[in-house]
């Protein structure tokens, strides 16, 4: 037996059962294991094509021809998926090109360190290196390094003069508290000019650490502002560069989330412990050290609770993670039903459903109130712990510091009172970077996740890029495919083995059923994805070799829904060329039948058209999209499905818009009514996803093809599947 | 238009829901591993039984369909109990449902851990075996679709659930209380 070229677990049989199997496949043929048992073995070439299939609670490997399941070969549960999908890959590479690729890269990529799915990182993002991601913070500091500096010396400046603090008041205690002799304070005992000077110093501190509290917090907020802005521009600009295929593997909310919450969260870290990280940690190693030179014993006892603190805190916070969590999701569910409901109010009403609705909302809010009364109940029940173990060495520092003060503890020397105040005083001092120290993992933890998430955008290669030696191309309007394949996932083609050519200043139509891969083909002429196999040419140029700004510029576009930005029609028509002039606008407007319902408006072109268009109606919106289109001034022209949702007569009056559009330019069409694309100079049909036919209607309607089929089923549906009456007639009318 | 005509309104045929005769369904296995049915004097290749309301009932309302030359999908009907089906036919047909929807149940949690970041491991008991599932977005992932049924998918797309939680432990549900 030839040697095994890829092996690969399968663990479903029959009824779900579970077994140890394996498909063996070897240079010619696949074999299929059950145990040691050959259960069945085949050509590799048995089948036109293989691929896996999705079922709801597992997955099948099958064997096909002509696109038809023809063999279930074996099932699995999903974490297999991705194997069995490049297992098919290599197959199908086989069967295509006689070559077996032997080395691939069949599993799912999963970090080696936790196991998880990749899911597109290049890194882990939870178990990135965190000094990397934070080194990478701080470099952001670069530019505005000065401020930041200001920042930090003020905050050490701010620190040690809050040391000095307690050091005087210990003198103020002990050299001018003094003690009521005989019921009479002679005045003469007291040395006022030295009680003046020790006050006024402490009057001069605490000016001068107000004002340096003002220097630190404008230059603090400087830095911080200034490095979550050019974080959120940056992640912004990059997400546009992204190619379309990196951008929908995210979800816009996903994005949204990285432009705002993530760069926001690492700003707020940077504002709360960039500088504070420096002067904390010195702070507590000045405190300390002071303590420990001051009385070593009594040092011991603020320090000895701190390991139970620290495992303390760490189990509140799983504990508060969960009760919180579970508030935020209550939450979150009484936030979607409201919005829910509000938004459709109309059915609500229609329905007669407000009671049962707000029955409905009544519960959920109540599950929240429970949830957060919980959360909020068990957080206060556990903090005070918490705080109280962090703070009862300062219990026993007074206690013992007191004992020393009244000269009970001779073995461990003698204190005054204004010694024990000044220790007091730095006890508490220590607990705030203390309180701080313990917080920092949970903080680190969670800011390292968001920083990882940004950068992994700003590191991120985009997959679609421009050539080193791109060319700005003056498009004439000339397209050729040249074997193109392609997969939205690459071992799910979507578009096999095109071949085609269009003509400068032609119209096209491209035809087939849903999700054959009409919009595809457009996708790829503009360049959005990049074909997997084969080339596609402009004036006989390979598409990767032409700038896509240059590209994209001298292609528009009209799609079905069209989208339109926030702003006046004036802002919507100019977005593809600022630099109109307003003749030039007006001159679109009118081509694309828009000045008319325009001048109708309250405020001619200045219009507010609303988020996304919503104060125009489908028509108004779709012409506003011409006129765009029309202003660009394109070299080629793609419509998809550009009037499909619109009543004939808007059609028409639209119709008329596109005819002047297309004029003299490539222009490719797609429509589900194929009477709309009955006018155009060559129809490309596809079907299945290879290009089945191409040529024009009446051609293509004497071939009695895919097209011929197509046609007659689209007016057998027209015809709302009739059956004849069984009425006895003398004559019917027509319709 | 002449005057003597008269006109006939037309009829149009509405999908309507066609529950099938179990007893004219006659299900096989075919060599290639699919289902296929001849039902009325016709034959189906490979034809495509879905679970209406897979989430609760997995043996009523089951959609008998096929793809047709055009990949069309064409629904012959739907089984409205499977308990109408002859008890060879009754197996078939479950053997094949079980297995698209292969969804283990689970009969124990001993304990979930949450990363914190969104995931959370639930080590669990079901009738495929003991396994700790690693559950990604778990708001979405692990969540309650009724008052009892549990519903849960894991990175990989595997799909567990438990129909009714009560019936679970005292202490599997003190785990799961926190978490739906």
């Amino acid at each position: 037996m030839d040697d095994f070229v890829f092996s690969l677990p399968f663990n479903l049989y029959n009824k779900a059962d579970k077994v140890d199997g394996h498909i063996c496949v070897t240079h010619d043929d696949i074999f299929v294991y059950i145990g040691s048992e050959i259960k069945e073995s085949f050509p590799i070439k048995a089948y036109e094509e293989y691929a896996c299939e999705q079922l709801v609670g597992c997955s099948m490997m099958v064997g096909r021809h002509d696109d038809t399941d023809d063999k279930c070969i074996c099932s699995f549960t999903q974490d297999n998926f991705i194997a069995f999908a490049e297992l098919c890959k290599l197959l199908n590479h086989y069967l295509t090109t006689g070559m077996f690729i032997e080395k691939s890269d069949i599993d799912e990529p999963k970090c080696p360190k936790c196991g998880l799915p990749l899911d597109g990182y290049t890194e882990c993002p939870y178990c990135a290196s965190k000094v990397k991601v934070f080194m990478k913070i701080f470099k952001r500091i670069g530019p505005y390094k000065k401020a930041f500096g200001i920042a930090i010396l003020c905050t050490i400046i701010t620190e040690i003069i809050e040391v000095i603090k307690p050091y005087i008041n210990r003198y103020i205690i002990d050299d001018y508290v003094i003690p009521v002799q005989d019921g009479t304070i002679s005045s003469g005992d007291v040395n006022m000019s030295g009680f003046a000077l020790l006050c006024g110093f402490l009057f001069i501190t605490v000016i001068i650490t107000t004002i340096l509290d003002r220097i630190n917090l404008k230059n603090s907020y400087y830095v911080s502002l200034n490095l979550g802005q050019d974080l959120r521009q940056d992640v912004f600009d990059k997400t546009l560069d992204l190619s379309m295929s990196s951008v929908s593997k995210k979800t816009a909310g996903e994005l949204i989330s990285r432009v705002s919450n993530d760069a926001n969260k690492i700003q707020s870290f940077i504002t709360d412990n960039g500088k504070n990280a420096i002067v904390r940690i010195l702070s507590l190693v000045i405190v300390a050290v002071i303590l420990f030179v001051m009385n070593w014993r009594l040092a011991l006892m603020v320090i000895l609770p701190l390991p139970f603190v620290a495992i303390l805190v760490k189990k509140i916070g799983d504990i508060m993670h969960k009760y919180f969590s579970r508030s935020w999701r209550f939450s979150n569910a009484h936030s979607r039903l409201l919005h829910d409901t509000l938004n459709g109010i109309r059915v609500v009403k229609s329905c007669g459903t407000e009671k049962a609705e707000a029955e409905r909302y009544e519960k959920a809010s109540g599950n929240w109130a429970k949830a957060a009364t919980k959360a909020e109940v068990v957080w206060n029940l556990l903090n005070p712990i918490s705080d109280f173990v962090l703070v009862i060495g300062n219990y026993f520092v007074v206690f013992f510091g007191a004992k020393m003060v009244l000269g009970q503890m001779p073995q461990w020397g003698s204190m005054t009172l204004g010694e024990l105040t000044q220790f007091t005083s730095y006890v508490s001092m220590l607990y705030t970077p203390l309180r701080w120290l313990i917080q920092l993992p949970k903080s680190i933890a969670d800011v390292s996740v968001s920083a990882s998430k940004v950068f992994e955008i700003l590191e991120e290669q985009t997959d679609v890029r421009d050539s080193s030696d791109c060319v700005d191309l003056d498009i004439k309007g000339d397209i050729e495919f040249n074997h193109v394949y392609f997969g939205y996932k690459v071992y799910n083609p979507v578009l096999k083995d095109i071949s085609c050519k269009l003509e400068k200043g032609k119209m096209y139509g491209i035809v087939g059923h849903s999700g054959v891969g009409k919009s595809t083909m457009i996708n790829l002429i503009l360049r959005l994805y990049d074909v997997t196999q084969g080339e596609i040419k402009i004036d006989g140029v390979n598409i990767k070799d032409i700038s896509q700004q240059s590209l994209r510029s001298q292609v528009g576009v009209v799609l079905q829904e069209t989208y339109l930005f926030e702003g006046s029609v004036l802002d919507n028509i100019t977005y593809a060329k600022p630099d109109a002039t307003f003749e030039e606008v007006v001159e679109a407007a009118k081509v694309a039948h828009a000045h008319e319902f325009i001048t109708k408006l309250p405020d001619g072109y200045n219009t507010r058209v609303g988020s996304k268009g919503y104060t125009l109606s489908g028509g108004e919106r779709q012409r506003v999209a011409i006129a765009r289109a029309i202003l660009h001034d394109p070299k080629i022209i793609i419509l998809d499905e550009a009037t499909a949702s619109l009543d004939t007569e808007t059609e028409r009056q639209i119709q008329e818009g596109l005819n002047e559009l297309c004029k003299g330019r490539t222009t490719i069409a797609i429509a589900h009514r194929l009477s709309t694309l009955s006018h155009a100079d060559q129809l490309i049909v596809l079907n299945k996803g290879r290009l089945a036919e191409m040529g024009t209607h009446d051609e293509l309607m004497r071939n009695k093809g895919v097209y011929y089929s197509l046609v007659m089923a689209q007016r057998q549906t027209t015809k709302m599947k009739k059956t004849p009456t069984s009425t006895p007639t003398t004559a019917s009318q027509p319709v | 238009m002449a005057n003597n005509t008269e006109y006939v309104p037309e009829k149009f045929e509405v999908d309507r829901l066609e529950l099938l005769d179990c007893s004219k369904l006659h299900f096989y296995r075919d060599d290639a591993g699919f289902i296929s049915l001849k039902y009325e004097d016709q034959e189906y290749f490979n034809v495509r039984l879905t679970r209406l309301m897979p989430f609760y009932s997995a043996t009523t309302y089951i959609s008998v369909a096929y793809d047709n030359e055009e990949n069309e999908f064409k629904e012959i009907g739907v089984i409205k109990d499977m308990k109408e089906l002859s008890e060879e036919q009754y197996q078939l047909v479950d053997e094949y449902l079980e297995y698209k929807y292969f969804m283990p149940e689970i009969t124990k949690v001993y304990s979930i851990k949450d990363n914190s970041r969104g995931f959370i491991f639930v080590d669990i008991d079901t009738t495929a075996g003991r396994k700790t599932i690693c559950i990604r977005d778990w708001y979405s992932n692990f969540r309650m679709l009724s008052d009892k049924y549990l519903y849960a998918n894991d990175v990989d797309g595997n799909k567990y659930c438990c129909s009714d939680i009560n019936k679970l432990d005292k202490k599997s549900l003190a785990v799961l209380e926190i978490y739906i």
